[in-house]
């Protein structure tokens, strides 16, 4: 059985529109990167960062079809006595609630797990190693729903830190901008650790996620930016 | 110690030390500025004026380059992809 997290009920369909801004975001960057790496293909970099946005992009589209499937609303009739009430009703399919959260979670991981061996380097054994823990640890998220979080936020913690070492050594306001981006990603997934103790946290962690994803995509837009002003 | 020129680091040099100079220079100019061996410069200067980013002109009695406008662009493209290599740090 499926772990099932839900979201405040005011918050219900804000949830796939954030996650929408989010695919966009990335596979609009992911683009850009293989656009890159087809003019300098020495450059493998490139396919890999464009490779880990599209995973987490694919993780998101997951995500909202697993919302729909819980969201979905069905035409319910009761005889109450002798009125007959028609009313509406939230209904969830399992199967496609259980492929979907599956897919979400996997990919997820995987994605950041990529994105993560971009900037430190992975043997083969090592690959081997993590694959098989992300599998582990998509297993046990079935039925603790935290653990896919933890593992989330363990990985983007180390990006994180990734990208300010590269804003320590270049010392550039772009590299500090990015890093607070994903700083501010990470943080969403903090709040998505304690989505069990308040609901509202579920609508905070996705509120903190969309305001990462749009400071990522003013990152992006102001290095194209900057270049074209100096050129 | 700098690290070594790629491949698109020295076009790029190469394009913008035409660009420098007002997008027409002497090819041993162009040479020195982009610090290049002879053969070098002959295998790269073939592959970008048959890519159309440059051009071979006479004026007088000597040959020169010029960048066109499909180079200038592409310098243009480089340049942004540089930027967004080192603010990404997805540098080799």
């Amino acid at each position: 059985m499926i772990d099932l997290m839900f979201s405040p009920k005011w918050f219900y369909g804000k949830d796939i529109a954030i996650d929408l801004v989010a695919i966009i975001i990335l596979t609009f960057i992911a683009f850009y990167s293989i656009r890159c790496y087809r003019l300098n293909k020495k450059n493998k970099n490139y396919l890999s960062f464009a490779a880990s946005f599209l995973l987490l992009a694919l993780s998101f589209l997951f995500k909202i079809l697993t919302n729909f499937t819980l969201y979905y609303y069905s035409v319910e009739t009761r005889n109450l006595g002798f009125i007959t009430v028609s009313y509406n009703a939230l209904r969830s399919s399992d199967i496609l609630f259980f492929i979907g959260s599956i897919m979400y979670r996997a990919l997820m991981l995987f994605g950041l797990y990529v994105l993560y061996s971009v900037y430190q380097k992975q043997s083969s054994s090592n690959i081997f190693i993590i694959f098989y823990l992300l599998v582990i640890s998509v297993y046990f998220s079935r039925s603790v729903y935290f653990i896919f979080h933890l593992t989330s936020l363990i990985f983007l913690v180390f990006i994180t830190y990734s990208y300010y070492q590269n804003y320590v050594r270049s010392r550039n306001n772009f590299t500090k901008y990015l890093f607070a981006s994903f700083a501010i990603i990470t943080l969403s997934e903090v709040f998505a650790i304690f989505v069990k103790l308040n609901l509202v946290l579920y609508a905070v962690a996705e509120i903190v996620q969309l305001i990462g994803y749009v400071c990522l995509l003013a990152v992006f837009v102001m290095v194209l930016k900057n270049v074209k002003k100096k050129g | 110690m700098s690290r070594k020129r790629d491949r698109t680091d020295i076009i790029l040099d190469m394009l913008m030390s035409v660009q420098d100079k007002g997008g027409l220079i002497k090819p041993t100019h162009l040479m020195y500025k982009a610090n290049l061996a002879h053969h070098q410069m002959k295998s790269y200067l073939e592959e970008l004026i048959s890519k159309d980013f440059m051009k071979k002109i006479k004026k007088g009695d000597y040959d020169y380059l010029i960048i066109t406008d499909n180079g200038l662009r592409f310098i243009q493209k480089i340049r942004e992809m540089k930027e967004f290599e080192k603010t990404f740090g997805l540098e080799l």
